[in-house]
């Protein structure tokens, strides 16, 4: 469970990505966040493991508050993972070395036994055949793929997406979500995901989150937000983004079936 | 005399290389630390090891250290033997650990911090962040200028002459106002800097190619 309790965040002067944010999310639910660039949606993620530290409010997750102390903080990090644009591999390691480093430097694991597991998740994410290769060695798709198994090796609760999808070329993109999709279905794990894949959201979505300037507007079922939303702002950017693109992606499907 | 006196260039060569390599490094993580302290403390030896010449450390270590220190301990370094091949690495050390810390530092700066955040989100505490995820990168992305760092350093082992430190200069000062075949003495001391820095050169490469990644996959990030 991650609560957020008035959560204020401010960058700069008109800056303000987290504008006294409430916000709770069950155990195992799967929440997208969507809503046009700087209203806040990285933030909303990037606070919770604290790479961001708020200015006001405070933050619990699983009963433990991250906001004060550093020894809730080491131990919640450890439940976490969290899955980049960019993917941030580490580039001086090969693929499995990625996935295996904090399986055994954090849980204090073998190397065999990291190996073992590092191999299964590589089958899972269906990359078995590239666990030696390193990330410049690799497609996008694959980068973003090796990094959710390295997010996953450490068995987290809770797992962030902050737009994992957006850097990548149009067609690898299908790669990385269908991983994203059986996560969300095998169930369990909570999954916040800053996306504006909408067919993700469709699918699998428990929840649909809207943020324009720091400032959670919708907040329901994806049927809800996506389809009908209540306020203006979010009706346009429904419209103009996202219908436009998944209509043009599923056109494009149809052309191409 | 030359033996003895390649020997200890040796010897200064990578004792000094060793201990500025592991100093410059603790400088590097202290000097973009999140600490204050630190950074203050770090960039405060930095700007006054770096500043002052290199033989003025060894003249400092070999002269003036015995006589800031108790006087019994003073005198004891005085007369100890192999006192100026200690004052020797103490001086050599301070100077390069100043320069070898800045290049780090710009080895750091070349990381996007993205590389800590992901290190970060994986649960791994700062020291293993710095060990596993930072330095190695560090050390690849400065390499080249490390190399060059360290042959420079290498080359300043023969200001150690200036404190009796019996190394290969001196040697070859010995023997010219001994036998008067200075000449011929300062020709193979010659070769054998030239051999030795070529050596490092080949080792440095070597390292660059067997440690070769490609960064792009990190550094082409869009906003």
């Amino acid at each position: 469970m991650i609560k957020f309790i008035n959560v204020y965040k401010k960058f700069k002067e008109e800056c303000i990505p987290l504008n006294n944010v409430d916000l709770s999310i069950a155990k195992g639910q799967v929440v997208v966040v969507c809503g046009p660039s700087g209203a806040g949606k990285s933030t909303l993620l990037r606070v919770i493991p604290r790479l961001e530290a708020i200015d006001r409010g405070e933050i619990i997750i699983d009963g433990l508050s991250v906001t004060n102390s550093r020894a809730n903080l080491a131990k919640v990090r450890s439940e976490i993972g969290m899955v980049f644009q960019q993917f941030n591999l580490f580039p001086h390691k090969t693929a499995i070395q990625n996935i295996m480093l904090a399986p055994m430097k954090v849980r204090g694991l073998t190397r065999k036994q990291a190996n073992k597991k590092a191999m299964a998740l590589l089958e899972r994410v269906g990359l078995v055949h590239k666990a030696g290769n390193y990330p410049s060695q690799l497609s996008g798709g694959e980068q973003q793929r090796i990094a959710i198994a390295r997010s996953l090796a450490m068995e987290p609760g809770i797992m962030l997406f902050d737009e994992p999808t957006s850097a990548l070329d149009p067609e690898l993109i299908q790669e990385v979500l269908d991983v994203m999709i059986s996560l969300a279905r095998e169930g369990g794990m909570t999954m916040i995901v800053v996306s504006h894949e909408i067919g993700f959201a469709k699918k699998v979505a428990d929840r649909v989150l809207f943020m324009d300037n720091g400032v959670i507007l919708e907040d329901g079922s994806p049927h809800e937000v996506l389809i009908s939303p209540k306020h203006q702002r979010a009706r346009d950017f429904m419209s103009n983004v996202l219908h436009v693109r998944d209509d043009l992606r599923e056109e494009n499907a149809t052309f191409l079936n | 005399m030359m033996v003895t006196g390649v020997k200890l260039t040796l010897l200064l060569l990578v004792t000094t290389t060793l201990i500025s390599f592991f100093v410059g490094t603790v400088l590097a993580v202290m000097r973009v630390s999140s600490v204050k302290a630190l950074r203050i403390l770090g960039t405060l030896y930095v700007e006054i090891c770096r500043n002052i010449p290199g033989l003025f450390w060894l003249l400092f270590f070999y002269f003036v250290f015995p006589e800031l220190l108790p006087s019994e301990w003073g005198k004891a370094l005085n007369t100890y033997e192999h006192y100026p091949v200690v004052a020797g690495i103490l001086g050599l050390t301070v100077d390069n650990s100043s320069y070898v810390s800045d290049i780090l530092r710009s080895g750091k700066l070349a990381i996007p911090d993205s590389q800590k955040e992901a290190a970060i989100t994986l649960g791994l505490k700062p020291v293993q962040q710095w060990l596993y995820v930072m330095l190695p990168q560090m050390y690849r992305a400065v390499l080249p200028p490390l190399g060059t760092r360290m042959i420079h350093n290498f080359k300043n082992t023969s200001l150690c002459m200036a404190i009796t430190a019996t190394e290969l200069t001196w040697a070859t000062q010995q023997i010219e106002s001994l036998t008067f075949r200075g000449i011929e003495a300062t020709t193979i001391a010659t070769v054998f800097y030239i051999i030795v820095s070529a050596l490092m050169v080949a080792v440095v490469l070597g390292l660059e190619k067997y440690l070769k990644i490609d960064m792009t996959s990190i550094t082409k990030s869009k906003a």
